[in-house]
């Protein structure tokens, strides 16, 4: 029939899964298990297009506030010619001309999967009946920032965030607060000396931090996190890489999480340089497929200020399946 | 399209640039707009009026943004590359723009370097520090 993927039988460890048998072709009927919800989808009130979307794109809870969700494809995983042309038919003409633009098959794929992610995905948290995922509008911030068109399409005002390599896409959900995500490949090397590097672009009490790391792949290492953590939250804050260089904010490691220290030159005398560490923001750090650290970074709700941040993981291929990857919280 | 008579003519506007500009001061009113930077110019004439980068220049550049992406030696690259399409990820972009401070000794601001997106722009850029920076 159709050359799909394999369905690899199991779903995430600690996740109750009805079993599904490998020969359905769809879900005619699915428990699913998101967090301690349990939730039958009553396909009988649907019509037939909604109940398509409603099979292959099973709903989902909304993220809770202080929540994110982070979810992720594995473009290695996803080799079925019929699965991307289905997904290619989601996109709208103008992503479908920037994926043409990339040059190579593997960029291409790529590019098609990431905005196959983020449709998908939103489409799935509409809880009021189910949406088409190629109905969403997307705009743009004053910044450049990708936002979704809420007010246009009658959908849930969610925020969304995403980060690709080459190996692995990610996509950040969050509601009430905005979310900005960044993923590196732990084994990314740099080519330039990692402190020349950091002396250059990242702060100076990260630069100290860094030079105190003797060995050069614990470096790199820790280079390569702070890059994550500092661009999630260049990328949560949403204006633009200029409103926040990242020679003026400083990432504190601490026992507990990470802490964003803003540094303010409040006179000309650089030892009189003051540092607001009090958050305003708070920051995961976590590490996905063991291949690549993965960055969250969302804004403190005045309420939940010194609150710890929820991740939900979830890795995807959409249409096919899910897997919960792991619930953890992250203090700062 | 657009870049495609953008590329031609960047490479031969360093050499008649002085020329076309005489005649530009000349003649006023035969432009409905004269056009700086990567816009289109009106119409009559498609000819950017601005200091586009020498050919060598992008060469240079184009050379170090292979070598930052891995690309295969055969990948064609123009001037109207766009490092996105490349695979440039924010990481790459800030190491092709290291490389580009070492090769031509200059310095970059963080914000201009954010902002290149294609070989031609990262070329622009340096040939404009270069020129401003002062003599020996």
């Amino acid at each position: 029939m159709e050359e799909e993927k394999k369905f690899v039988g199991g779903w995430g460890k600690g996740n109750k899964m009805g079993e599904r048998r490998p020969e359905d072709i769809c879900w005619k009927e699915r428990w699913v298990d998101v967090g301690s919800a349990v939730r039958l989808l009553d396909l009988s009130a649907m019509s037939q297009m909604q109940r398509s979307f409603s099979i292959d794109l099973p709903s989902l809870r909304l993220p809770s506030r202080r929540e994110t969700h982070l979810w992720y494809i594995l473009p290695d995983e996803v080799k079925s010619t019929s699965l991307l042309k289905r997904y290619s038919q989601l996109l709208s003409q103008t992503e479908k001309d920037r994926v043409d633009q990339m040059r190579g098959d593997e960029l291409k794929k790529n590019a098609l999967l990431a905005r196959t992610l983020v449709r998908t995905t939103i489409a799935r948290y509409q809880t009021n009946e189910a949406v088409d995922p190629r109905s969403l509008m997307f705009k743009k911030n004053m910044y450049g920032k990708p936002e979704l068109d809420w007010q246009n399409c009658n959908v849930q005002p969610l925020h969304f965030n995403i980060s690709h390599t080459d190996s692995l896409i990610a996509c950040g959900v969050t509601v009430h607060v905005p979310v900005g995500i960044d993923v590196e490949d732990k084994e990314r090397k740099i080519k330039h000396d990692v402190l020349t590097f950091a002396k250059r672009f990242y702060s100076a009490d990260e630069v100290n931090c860094l030079a105190t790391i003797l060995d050069p792949e614990a470096q790199r290492k820790e280079f390569i996190k702070l890059w994550t953590l500092k661009e999630a939250y260049v990328k949560a804050l949403g204006k633009g890489f200029s409103a926040a260089p990242f020679n003026t904010f400083t990432i504190q490691s601490n026992p507990g999480g990470y802490n964003l220290c803003k540094t303010s030159e409040i006179t000309a005398n650089p030892l009189e340089e003051t540092k607001k560490c009090n958050g305003g923001w708070k920051f995961a750090l976590l590490e996905l497929a063991d291949s690549h650290y993965a960055a969250v970074c969302t804004e403190d709700d005045q309420a939940d200020e010194g609150a710890p941040m929820r991740v939900i993981v979830r890795k995807t291929i959409p249409f096919v399946e899910d897997q919960l990857i792991l619930k953890e919280y992250f203090c700062n | 399209m657009a870049s495609l008579s953008t590329t031609s003519l960047s490479f031969k506007a360093s050499s008649i640039k002085s020329t076309r500009i005489s005649q530009v001061l000349r003649k006023p009113s035969s432009f409905q707009s004269i056009s700086f930077g990567r816009f289109q110019s009106s119409k009559s004439l498609r000819l950017q009026i601005s200091c586009a980068a020498k050919p060598e220049t992008v060469q240079k550049v184009s050379d170090i943004v292979k070598e930052q992406l891995a690309l295969s030696a055969d990948t064609a690259l123009t001037a109207e590359s766009k490092f996105s399409a490349l695979g440039a990820d924010s990481l790459d972009t800030v190491e092709i723009v290291m490389a580009l401070e070492e090769k031509f000794n200059i310095s970059v601001e963080e914000a201009d370097a954010q902002n290149i997106t294609t070989i031609q722009e990262a070329a622009d850029l340096i040939e404009d520090l270069v020129q401003k920076k002062p003599a020996a």
